[in-house]
């Protein structure tokens, strides 16, 4: 288990766990980043600060912030 | 409720079409689904737009006539759920509850299939007659995938309708579908959730039946799901109701069961987590797509956003539409300013001379060229927003940009009405409406005037030449650009702490595909925005330019006057005769109520070191930046114009120093011109901020001319 913030790019992983407070809880749900789900990291900017999410078929991008607040299991 | 009874009843009536009947349709659908151009691809659509009640939503109305029915499809802002969370969604949330109509379309996008069906389930659950329309299925068959949309049918127990608005597939069959829902009753609600959570459900509703407002079974279904949704409205709505009592007792402990049986934080997230399993198996039962390979988007992404390539590509833009807004729109400004000057001094030869013909030539006629002159600058720049938003390129700007700005409290996609403010702070505060976020859009629109307008340079230019000869004046001009754009982050880094404290503010966004864009709703919109702005700027900006007018020319002198005609008969030589007419118009101005209140508020700016010319200077700056040069060669009694020596020489002899930096610093800071101020009052609502937003540029600009005069002073200058 880690958070989104500690994968690199091209890693895929399972969401397990959303620790996210509302409302940016609600609005990951929106954007079909939830429990169970699969996800991609795609990209992250040099620094880190933005990243760059591909869930199902969506593209999210994510503040370094939320992206601590996604826990995932490694899937290789 | 109504709109239940209403489309039932005419169910019933459908044996003898009735002439004309007319069916109101709401088009909802999340963001980036390409709604805007199916609503346009719909054939000989008349589109006209109106506005939702205190926010600035443009909604567009398509009406359409077919088979006897007219048809009007009111297009929603886009909304991603019913837990509706930025103001446009809370617009469209509204009205898909609260409004009557007869039929929902949703529109979703096939590629994104099993993320927008979990809004359709939430729509579902209203139980309105409803049509699910799957757009950009061309995208889909061109990956050799495709959609079961008889399948998907019978699942749902809504018509499906697969449509593309660029290969205008479906588009008539939309129409029809229409026509047929409108003219049967609605089908019986196919969608359950767990047992678990429909028995909660069932409960909810036997107590929700006692009140008379829940007779409607469908209806009391909808607000009790809402209710274990933690739907805040739906609390809202009911909670004046004697029902109330009872539900929030049985509420609170089926929150509880609920989450303990779910082993969940809350109930929102249990039925969140079952619309999406559930939106995940119609996707997998209906939706056939081959293993998705890279996609072009990616390999352009690979260019755009790369770590370190993206950032100077997005500012090499960013400076390309730039040059193109000010240096291409500022050709067709000249000539309308050319128009409006010329069509002055015609009526006002035709026209009998007096008080009618001087308000007309010199206060409406110039007042509306000073609005009209905007649109080129304004219809450039919102043609390259409209091109950068809809290529989907914005949301990758606001992705490079986002960890620079949010350092001041500001968000990514703010970085588009910032640099736009350097050219005009008009079309700016308009571009803010790319932020979704209020707190984001009023923090960057609070802070865009700092951002130097084109307007301002002349002034600048002006100083530097009186005052720093002796300097390169385009570091100086260049330390003034930057010198304002620094004091503006820092600025919007203190609102964000002070007004919105420790408020989370999530950056969370689509990163949609890049796609061309359809030229239809791009010269749609254009249009759109362009009507809203010479209505609601117009009108604005007409009154005030006419209220400066008033206070220039009024009161009247004639004594002066003749006094100065005689002298200027009597002058022999040219140059005296225009030296005379400069001080007449010098000291016209001076004993004008503008002159007037300049000089009642001069002590305010005493301390900076201000005459009472520069006074009245800086406060018909408020009018238009533009004037602040013609008013100081005005009252300096040499004429307008940089071309002038005159007057930096006069402005050498009578200003020092400290005065014209505390001059450029006021410039630099306080509030900008009228036609910014009324757009920005047209934008923003709240007499609360545009109040704030009236008063503290000014304050703040005052204290820093000041320190920055004293700190002079106090360095021996």
């Amino acid at each position: 288990m880690k958070k989104v913030s500690q994968m690199n790019i091209d890693d895929c992983a399972i969401v397990r766990k959303i620790t996210a407070k509302e409302p940016i809880r609600g609005r990951l749900t929106a954007m079909g980043i939830v429990k169970g789900a699969k996800i991609k990291v795609l990209k992250h900017t040099l620094a880190k600060q933005t990243w760059d999410i591909l869930a199902g078929n969506t593209k999210v991008g994510l503040r370094e912030e939320e992206a601590e607040n996604i826990i995932v299991e490694s899937e290789k | 409720m109504n709109a239940h009874r209403e489309s039932s009843l005419s169910a019933e009536n459908d044996k003898s079409p009735v002439k004309n009947s007319k069916i109101k349709v709401v088009v909802a659908g999340q963001p980036n689904v390409g709604k805007s151009s199916l609503l346009n691809a719909i054939g000989d659509a008349r589109l006209h737009t109106g506005n939702f009640s205190g926010v600035t939503v443009d909604t567009k109305v398509v009406d359409i006539k077919k088979d006897g029915y007219d048809i009007s499809l009111v297009d929603l802002p886009g909304i991603y759920s019913l837990n509706a969370y930025t103001p446009e969604e809370q617009v469209s949330k509204n009205y898909l509850i609260q409004e009557e109509y007869d039929i929902i379309i949703n529109i979703v996008d096939a590629n994104t299939l099993s993320r927008n069906l979990i809004f359709t389930l939430q729509l579902l659950d209203m139980h309105k007659k409803m049509i699910l329309v799957i757009n950009m299925i061309d995208e889909i068959e061109a990956k050799g995938g495709s959609v079961d949309k008889d399948k998907l049918e019978m699942l749902l127990g809504i018509p499906v309708v697969l449509s593309s608005a660029k290969e205008h597939k479906g588009i008539d069959e939309i129409v029809d579908t229409i026509i047929e829902v409108y003219k049967h009753p609605k089908e019986k609600n196919k969608i359950y959730y767990s047992e678990r959570i429909e028995l909660r459900i069932e409960k909810l509703i036997s107590i929700l039946k006692k009140s008379p407002h829940f007779k409607d079974p469908d209806f009391a279904r909808f607000v009790a799901i809402r209710l274990l949704d933690r739907d805040e409205n739906i609390y809202k709505m009911i909670h004046d109701l004697p029902v109330w009592i009872e539900v929030h007792d049985i509420l609170e402990k089926m929150y509880k069961k609920l989450e303990a049986e779910f082993d969940e934080e809350s109930t929102t997230d249990i039925l969140s987590n079952e619309r999406a399993a559930l939106s995940h198996n119609l996707q997998m039962e209906a939706l056939k797509i081959p293993e998705i390979q890279e996609s072009l988007s990616e390999k352009i992404d690979n260019i755009l956003i790369h770590p370190v390539l993206g950032l100077p590509i997005f500012l090499f833009f960013m400076w390309g539409l730039f040059q193109l807004t000010f240096e291409l729109g500022n050709i067709p400004m000249n000539w309308i300013d050319w128009f409006f000057s010329n069509s002055a001094n015609y009526i006002s030869e035709i026209l009998p001379k007096g008080e009618f013909n001087s308000l007309l030539t010199e206060g409406v006629i110039p007042a509306i060229g000073a609005v009209v002159m905007f649109l080129p600058n304004i219809l450039i720049l919102f043609l390259g927003i409209n091109l950068l938003e809809q290529t989907g390129y914005m949301a990758r700007a606001a992705y490079l940009m986002d960890g620079f700005l949010k350092k001041f409290g500001l968000q990514g996609k703010a970085f588009v009405p910032l640099v736009s403010g350097f050219g005009c702070t008009v079309p700016a505060y308009m571009a803010a409406r790319t932020l979704k976020n209020p707190k984001d859009r009023i923090i960057t629109m609070l802070v865009l005037g700092f951002m130097s307008c084109g307007a301002r340079l002349p002034i600048y230019v002006l100083v530097i030449a009186a005052f720093f000869a002796n300097h390169n004046p385009g570091n100086v001009l260049f330390a003034i650009y930057i010198g304002g754009a620094v004091l503006g982050l820092i600025v919007a880094k203190i609102l964000r702490v002070v007004l919105f404290k420790g408020e989370p503010e999530p950056f969370v966004m689509e990163i949609p595909p890049y796609r061309f864009p359809s030229m239809k709703s791009l010269f749609m919109d254009l249009w759109i925005k362009t009507k809203m702005f010479l209505k609601k700027a117009g009108t604005f900006i007409a009154v005030a330019a006419m209220i400066v007018w008033f206070l220039s020319t009024y009161p009247h002198h004639p004594k002066t006057e003749q006094i100065f005609e005689k002298k200027i008969e009597l002058a022999t030589n040219k140059k005296s005769k225009e030296s005379l007419k400069n001080e007449l118009n010098a000291k016209l101005l001076e004993d004008s109520y503008l002159g007037t209140i300049g000089k009642t508020i001069n002590p305010i700016f005493k301390p900076l070191g201000f005459d009472w010319r520069m006074t009245v200077s800086v406060i018909a700056g408020l009018a238009a930046k533009e004037v602040v040069v013609s008013t100081m060669g005005t009252l300096y009694a040499v004429g307008g114009g940089l071309e002038n020596n005159g007057l930096i020489q006069k402005m050498k002899e009578n200003v020092d120093f400290k005065a014209a930096v505390a001059l450029i610093i006021i410039i630099m800071i306080y509030s900008p011109c009228l036609a910014a101020m009324s757009t920005f009052y047209a934008e923003i609502p709240q007499w609360a901020w545009r109040i704030f937003y009236t008063v503290y540029p000014n304050i703040v600009a005052w204290i820093i001319a000041y320190l920055a005069y004293k700190i002079l002073s106090l360095m021996g200058y």
